[in-house]
């Protein structure tokens, strides 16, 4: 298990042969992204532009909002501006061209620039997608410590969570929050905003069902592990349970968790769409859902690449946590 | 007009969107989930208000129907900023769509205004003169005032509106302004710099139309720059200027101080009280009715149905019933069953759809049986109210003389070996609430009883603006609405090809009748007030009862609940129902 950013790090200490190993397993790495972007490009770009009816009269009815069949002229005209009378491959060309000196092109329905459009979002939806692992991780890693190997009441509970709210829909644990702490209690405010205090209901909603899933997977090791020879070994010098627990065992069993941690964060990406719009919350998730439902081609296709690029970076930052978590793994 | 949908602005009791608005908002996908979600929330809203209840109960003088507003008059205070939760954000600040009309109108003027009994007052006109043909409006424009980037407002300045909007080129283009008075305008001249003459081909109520949030003025900078600084921050005359407008949250307007055009019908002169507005998008029911109930907002758009009886208790509810044409079902006369009008007149006496709507709006918006016209507008014929009240057995002999005789296994009439389908294309949370659809599934469910086999068919906003299912074969009734302040509406949605020079898009159903026609374009052109309006209802009879093209549903509304402890003096235009925050206060503690 080697990675792109380790293998760079490691580039300078190699001797010759090693290092040309190394950038070519780099190079592999960074071509396999390129092409991750590509395919998510290419696949949301067709997935767009070849649904069914005509863009030109949807651009134009959905601008004025009437139902009205334009004529040849009006047609025309749009069509001149976005090149849809092109044919689909030159189209294509032409997107990916753009893609290629970073233009995502200009929203059909906002008028703006999408890489301002995104810019000006997704600051937002990054700071709710990293607050939420964090404490979707601070969630499992508690549970899993103070419950794995045990059989009591509490134990069961945890488990019992980490299902459940592995399995909740987001959109439902999102209002009930709202509802019973918003609402009803009054403790955090309704609209979410940008304060601190806004942030915690919709970082509690996205992190629960991913604080599920790598709290099963991170306990199923963790039960595993405790069985261990180093484990007994520990405990023979006289280490505490839970010291043991958390200095020896926690590390091992979070490797799993970790390279979910990659998914995670993908997933965390996704999920912003609903709790952006319970919580109306700015972001790229709630621009996505508007795009998506008037078909803006340029804004769908951007947030996607963007997203898939929120992927990449993440799954590469994953292989990194991996190295320094399992040092084992550098040379491997 | 056009697309009060997208907000789903229609009833104050969905659970809105997005989309809508996105809105238009989450849809399709995410629809079922979301709404069934929303019933168990909205649940639980109501034990938040008796704790609310409870809590106000005891610090103010009680209960009763929109207490607070008549509680203690008080006194304007200067400074604050109001905080109010919208349903929908438009993709652009500047745009022909009824739901960016709200906001538009806080930061542009209209040359006049009107009042509900339908009397003209100065606004960015000071006075007007109509010649006695009724074609030519000359109107003197207020004078001293300036757009808010410094540029004096005069004659040119009108002038040049005109010809952006209805330049079909440009993205200035206004196709509200283009359908209502395109055909009817003959030249807009800039007399002297206080002095603009509007010439009409023939003559028209051409103030009606003015004083509606479309033909707000832009500055004639905002015109000639581009379209995305246009769409960010556009400049008018208002009391409020486009501060900013942070996407997906709100739009920050500030008060403009050297405010000099409010309406003549304004509840006062001058500068608005309050230092700005935090126009708030909150599409969600639970959060937008939640912020209000928190103290979050001082007023929020669109009611949830789940909390309408409860607010109107608790807050001073502002409604006002839109004119035009309301929520209805088109009918196809060119291809299917519907070619028929016996089986067009079954079809609206197969389903009790009055008590329908009662019954899924639960009073939050009135039924409207006059497909052709809203309640709302001055010219509706009450007496189409009752054109096809549910009579299930009427129906059946109709279909019968219409030689549907036979029935299927089904229980499914059936004619020359076809059966008696009838298509319904809609799309959720665009052109009907999630209110509606349930409306439509009732009417589904009664008309089967007499032999229809209605086959819903939901499209995404994107498919019904790209024409999806529409195509001749595929639809025979879709629901559509388009506000408008009176019948001046009928004239967008009848006018025939050969008028036009290209088929009208507006009339759905693609009927073209010379007879109707020949009376709502002498009601046009007719100035005599009481002869116009005989002869627009002589075309509502024609157009429902005679023909049977639409089934009327119910109005279209714009519904405000207002926290009278905090904030007073809101109102909503008579013109389309626009929300006007330059007279509104905050109330100091």
């Amino acid at each position: 298990m080697s990675t792109t950013v380790d293998a760079l790090a490691a580039v300078g200490t190699a001797t010759p042969d090693r290092r040309r190993r190394l950038v070519g397993r780099a190079g592999r790495r960074l071509l396999g992204a390129v092409g991750v972007l590509w395919a998510a490009a290419t696949v949301t770009f067709l997935l767009q532009a070849l649904m069914p009816g005509d863009r030109a009269r949807l651009i134009i009815n959905q601008t004025a909002g009437t139902m009205t069949s334009p004529t040849a002229e009006q047609r025309a005209a749009v069509n001149a501006t976005y090149h849809l009378d092109d044919s689909l491959f030159s189209q294509y060309l032409h997107y990916i061209g753009g893609l290629a000196h970073g233009d995502l092109g200009t929203s059909y329905f906002q008028h703006q620039e999408v890489t301002k459009i995104i810019g000006d979002q997704i600051g937002a939806t990054i700071v709710l997608t990293l607050v939420s692992l964090v404490l979707a991780w601070a969630i499992a890693l508690t549970v899993t410590v103070l419950a794995a190997g045990r059989d009591n009441v509490f134990s069961r509970l945890a488990s019992g969570f980490q299902i459940v709210s592995a399995a909740v829909p987001q959109y439902w644990v999102g209002t009930i929050l709202l509802v019973v702490f918003s609402i009803q209690l009054g403790i955090f405010p309704v609209e979410s905003g940008s304060g601190i205090s806004g942030l915690v209901l919709p970082a509690i909603t996205l992190a629960l069902p991913v604080a599920g899933f790598l709290g099963q997977v991170s306990q199923d090791e963790f039960t595993r592990l405790l069985d261990q020879p180093f484990v007994t070994s520990s405990r023979t010098r006289g280490a505490s349970d839970l010291g043991v627990r958390i200095r020896h065992v926690l590390r091992h069993a979070a490797l799993p968790g970790v390279t979910l941690s990659g998914w995670a964060l993908g997933f965390l990406f996704s999920g912003a769409v609903i709790v952006e719009t319970v919580f109306a919350r700015p972001g790229i998730g709630g621009v996505l859902v508007g795009a998506a439902t008037s078909r803006d081609i340029p804004l769908v296709t951007g947030i996607v690449i963007v997203s898939a690029a929120v992927y990449v970076v993440a799954n590469l930052l994953v292989d990194v946590a991996y190295t320094i978590i399992d040092p084992r793994l550098k040379d491997a | 007009m056009l697309r009060t949908f997208l907000a789903r602005t229609s009833s104050p009791r969905t659970d809105h969107p997005l989309v809508g608005d996105g809105d238009a908002g989450v849809s399709d996908g995410a629809g079922a989930p979301a709404r069934r979600l929303r019933r168990l929330a909205g649940a639980a809203v109501p034990l938040a208000l008796v704790v609310a209840f409870a809590g106000c109960g005891s610090s103010d003088s009680g209960g009763g129907t929109s207490n607070a507003a008549q509680a203690t008059p008080s006194k304007p205070t200067q400074g604050g900023t109001i905080e109010y939760g919208h349903l929908q954000e438009p993709p652009c600040l500047i745009n022909t769509w009824v739901q960016t009309g709200y906001l538009s109108r806080q930061f542009l003027d209209g040359l006049v205004s009107v009042d509900a009994k339908g009397k003209f007052y100065p606004w960015l006109a000071d006075s007007w003169k109509i010649s006695p043909d009724g074609k030519t409006y000359t109107f003197k424009l207020k004078q001293g005032v300036k757009f808010t980037d410094g540029t004096p407002f005069d004659a040119d300045a009108v002038k040049t509106n005109f010809k952006a909007w209805l330049d079909r080129d440009a993205w200035t283009y206004n196709s509200y302004v283009d359908f209502h008075v395109g055909k009817v305008i003959d030249s807009v001249e800039a007399t002297d710099p206080a002095t603009v003459t509007i010439k009409l081909k023939e003559p028209h109520d051409l103030l009606s139309v003015l004083s509606q949030y479309a033909f707000g003025i832009l500055s004639p900078k905002t015109l000639k720059g581009t379209q995305a600084n246009g769409c960010e921050r556009p400049v008018g005359t208002g009391g409020f200027t486009v501060e900013k407008w942070n996407h997906g949250k709100d739009v920050v307007l500030k008060r403009n101080p050297n405010y000099a055009s409010a309406p003549g019908n304004a509840k006062h002169q001058g500068p608005a009280y309050v230092d700005g507005i935090d126009w708030k998008f909150l599409k969600d029911d639970t959060q937008r009715y939640g912020s209000l109930t928190s103290g979050e907002s001082d007023a929020i758009y669109e009611v949830p149905g789940a909390n309408w009886s409860a607010a109107k208790k608790q807050y001073e509810i502002l409604q006002h019933i839109t004119g035009g044409v309301p929520v209805r079902l088109a009918l196809e006369t060119k291809n299917g069953p519907f070619t028929d009008v016996r089986v067009r007149q079954a079809f609206g006496y197969a389903s009790d759809r009055r008590k329908a709507v009662e019954t899924i709006f639960r009073g939050a918006a009135p039924y409207n049986g006059n497909g052709a016209l809203s309640a709302g507008s001055p010219e509706h014929l009450e007496s189409l109210e009752h054109a096809y009240d549910y009579d299930p057995n009427k129906a059946a002999a109709l279909l019968d003389q219409a030689g549907w005789t036979q029935k299927n296994q089904d229980g499914i009439r059936v004619k020359d070996g076809k059966p008696l389908q009838i298509k319904i294309v809609y799309s959720p949370g665009n052109n009907v609430t999630n209110d509606d659809v349930q409306v439509l599934q009732i009417i589904q469910d009664q008309a089967k009883q007499v032999g229809f086999d209605v086959v819903l068919k939901p499209v995404t906003q994107a498919g019904l603006f790209s024409g999806q299912d529409h195509a001749a074969g595929q639809w025979d009734a879709e629901p559509w609405y388009w506000v408008a302040r009176t019948a001046e509406i009928l004239h967008v949605i009848w006018a025939p090809q050969k008028v036009l020079g290209v088929p009208n898009g507006n009339n759905v159903g693609q009927f073209d009748d010379p007879e109707t026609w020949k009376l709502i374009s002498t009601a046009d052109k007719t100035t005599d007030v009481a002869a116009r309006t005989k002869l627009y209802q002589q075309a509502q009879e024609r157009i429902v009862a005679k023909d049977a093209l639409v089934l009327g549903l119910r109005p279209l509304t714009v519904t405000l609940a207002v926290n009278t402890k905090k904030l007073r003096d809101v109102w909503l235009s008579p013109a389309i129902g626009e929300p006007v925050f330059s007279d509104a206060y905050l109330v100091k503690k």
